[in-house]
């Protein structure tokens, strides 16, 4: 895997030996410049105290790691799928909201242009700080996480991060949060003219300000916003589960009928850890959400379960971390599927997925992996209304 | 930073600090800097999930070696700490911040709490013979402290214990003010309470008169310890409050300036769900 790489601040930091990297440092700071200047040409922000954290963002333009579309080991295999209505995509394999930052941290990794599509971090009306600490536990096979949708509000997206989307040559899909009808709609407004974005996906595992439950616990609550954003935007919406539902099948229904243009399931699934030493919950906020392999087979069964009600795309979530398990969502019924979790563990899951599913292909001598999707439904096989 | 499946080339146990591991890994090592760190994958499947965070103890870019001190911790802390020589490890880095050591520095004065002695031995390993190097490491007891044979001769070691079974009684705070006078710089690594501690001393140094030592502690760097998730900057599980809003330990930390952490906030406190 093409992944060794050298990113500016590196260079900056960290040159080969003690000296000159100090060197470098001072440099940079001789003049009055701060590192990000001297690297940028940017001014960084007056702070009360000197700094010296580097922000890696804003150095992220010259890192992003690229290789040639000839050495894939998926060119020549049909792997495009609509993930949702109006929304063709090279292959199957997305990043899942949360799990991936705004794409352009792991571009220093791998090459992010070879996915799908990526999904960015839930993003709100206003800027939110998130939770206390702590914000992450790790249970058997999988691990809790209470982050609080910490993200800069939906115009400094849009403003920091649109640059750079319409550089990643990969598509972006916006997730959206809110507390109300109106923050989804304001947060689609403000995002759907930005560059690289071509759908959003609504979060609607957050509690409805005015009514208390989840969004998605209610099907006419989330009918209501799934209708509401439909007339904000032409491009594509998706609707993200939530398994917290009583019935989420009649949540997907609700919001299909309401025009959606298709489903992501699932979310996270609540859970709680509890430190036994000081007999309290480890996470800051007490639950949190629930999500890697331990989640796979409740994701597999709702996905299997709501491909049989509605006749929208469904994209696959839970546990995804390898073209196996990536297959055994394409056959319960999933048009596309995202990897999450698992991303943490081994950043290049997401692209042996691709290799592992073109791979699938191949031995099996199928015309696409089309064929595959909903093979293990009762019918045997799920009809999508293409393009 | 990279992925590198690094080679154990050898293990040794350090009082109840920690297994320290020898990792021939010349990718990471090339790029390595003190205070930065990798994050470790506890095995090869899911369970243990989470890579594991541990500080650069030695760095040999050179021989293409690194040091970790690895606490078993959990059972990936365990499964990372128990890998015998021959095994390999797979290792996500150098990642974060590192700290910055001025030209003009003569007198460096180190602090290290615990495992934060990792950072700090890098350093004193690399300044030794550039200028005059205190290190001043405080554990529970003798079985916490650093080996002295395991630093460089010309460092100057004080060794503080809660229970005396060495060194001076007390805390590393305790001793700081006698070697504040002398020192040009100081760089800290270890615990949130002492890294808090230490950024009460800044506080009232800062209100206070213009003494030796008062420039050193306003100027200082510390390295944060922090649980993980991504370490790639992407989950934010891994914030603390700074002079400049949230800021991600594995991002633009774990080095930060003293005077930019802001210990009284404490952790960010909104209800939100994910
Ligand atoms: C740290 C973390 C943060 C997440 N943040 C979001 C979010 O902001 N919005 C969202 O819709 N889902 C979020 N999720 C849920 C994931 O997108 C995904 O649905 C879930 O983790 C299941 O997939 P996985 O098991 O592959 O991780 C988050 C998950 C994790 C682990
Ligand atoms: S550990 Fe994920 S952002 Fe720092």
């Amino acid at each position: 895997m093409p992944s060794a790489r050298v990113s500016p601040e590196e260079r900056l930091e960290h040159a080969a030996e003690g000296e000159e990297e100090r060197d470098a440092v001072e440099l940079a700071s001789l003049d009055g410049a701060t590192i990000i200047e001297a690297a940028t040409g940017e001014p960084e922000e007056a702070v009360a105290t000197p700094s010296i954290a580097i922000d890696a963002e804003r150095l992220a333009d010259a890192q992003i790691v690229t290789t040639k579309e000839e050495t894939w080991p998926e060119r020549g295999v049909d792997l495009e799928v609509d993930a949702a209505r109006g929304l063709r995509l090279k292959n199957p394999v997305l990043t899942a909201s949360g799990t991936f930052g705004q794409g352009i941290e792991y571009a220093e990794l791998i090459d992010v242009s070879r996915l799908g599509a990526i999904v960015n971090k839930g993003t709100t009306r206003n800027p939110r700080p998130g939770n206390p600490q702590y914000r992450i536990a790790e249970t058997p096979a999988g691990i809790l996480n209470s982050i609080g949708l910490e993200n800069p509000g939906a115009a400094e997206v849009a403003r920091v991060y649109g640059p750079k989307w319409a550089k990643l040559r990969v598509p972006v899909i916006v997730n959206v949060a809110g507390y109300s009808v109106d923050d989804y709609v304001f947060v689609v407004e403000a995002l759907a003219q930005t560059p690289g974005v071509v759908a959003f996906e609504l979060n609607i595992s957050c509690p409805n300000v005015e009514g208390g439950l989840l969004f998605g616990q209610d099907p006419a609550l989330a009918a209501e916003v799934t209708r509401a954003v439909r007339e904000t935007t032409d491009l594509p919406v998706i609707v993200k589960l939530t398994p917290s539902a009583t019935d989420v099948v009649a949540v997907a229904r609700a919001v299909e009928e309401a025009g959606a243009d298709g489903l992501t399931a699932i979310n996270t699934v609540l859970g709680m850890r509890i430190d036994t030493a000081k007999r309290r919950p480890i996470l800051g906020t007490g639950s949190g959400g629930l999500s890697g392999p331990a989640i796979r087979p409740i994701a597999v069964h709702i996905t299997y379960q709501v491909a049989q009600a509605v006749s929208i795309p469904i994209i696959g979530a839970g546990g995804v971390t390898s073209a196996d398990d990536a297959l055994e969502f394409l056959m319960a019924g999933a048009s596309a599927v995202q990897v999450g979790t698992a991303t943490f563990a081994d950043p290049e899951v997401p692209l042996r997925v691709i290799e592992g599913l073109a791979a699938y292909v191949r031995e099996q001598k199928l015309s696409s992996i089309r064929d595959v999707i909903g093979a293990a439904l009762p019918n045997g096989g799920r009809m999508v209304p293409r393009g | 930073m990279i992925i590198e499946d690094g080679r154990v080339v050898a293990s040794t146990q350090i009082g109840e600090l920690g297994a320290l591991l020898s990792i021939y890994a010349p990718d990471v090592a090339s790029r390595a800097s003190a205070g930065q760190f990798v994050h470790v994958r506890p095995g090869t499947g899911w369970d243990p999930l989470l890579r594991r965070p541990y500080s650069f103890c030695r760095i040999d870019r050179r021989g293409g070696e690194v040091e970790l001190i690895v606490k078993p911790l959990g059972p990936g802390g365990e499964w990372i700490a128990t890998r015998h020589v021959g095994e390999t490890l797979d290792l996500l880095g150098p990642l974060g911040t590192a700290f910055v050591v001025r030209r003009d520095t003569k007198n460096l004065l180190l602090v290290a709490g615990g495992t934060g002695i990792a950072p700090m031995r890098v350093i004193a390993e690399q300044e030794a013979a550039r200028r005059s190097v205190t290190l001043v490491m405080g554990g529970r007891s003798v079985a916490y402290l650093w080996p002295s044979d395991r630093l460089p001769a010309s460092v100057e070691y004080v060794a503080t214990t809660d229970d005396g079974s060495f060194g001076i009684k007390g805390r590393v705070t305790d001793v700081m003010p006698d070697l504040l006078g002398w020192a040009d710089q100081l760089l800290a690594c270890g615990p949130w309470p002492m890294l808090a501690a230490i950024g009460r001393m800044r506080d009232d140094a800062a209100r206070g008169p213009v003494v030796p030592g008062r420039q050193a502690l306003i100027d200082a760097q510390i390295a944060v310890e922090q649980h993980m998730g991504c370490a790639m900057g992407v989950c934010r599980a891994c914030v603390i409050v700074t002079a400049n809003g949230n800021a991600r330990v594995c991002r633009e930390g774990p080095v930060f300036a003293l005077g930019d952490v802001a210990f009284e906030a404490g952790e960010p406190a909104t209800v939100g769900l994910t």
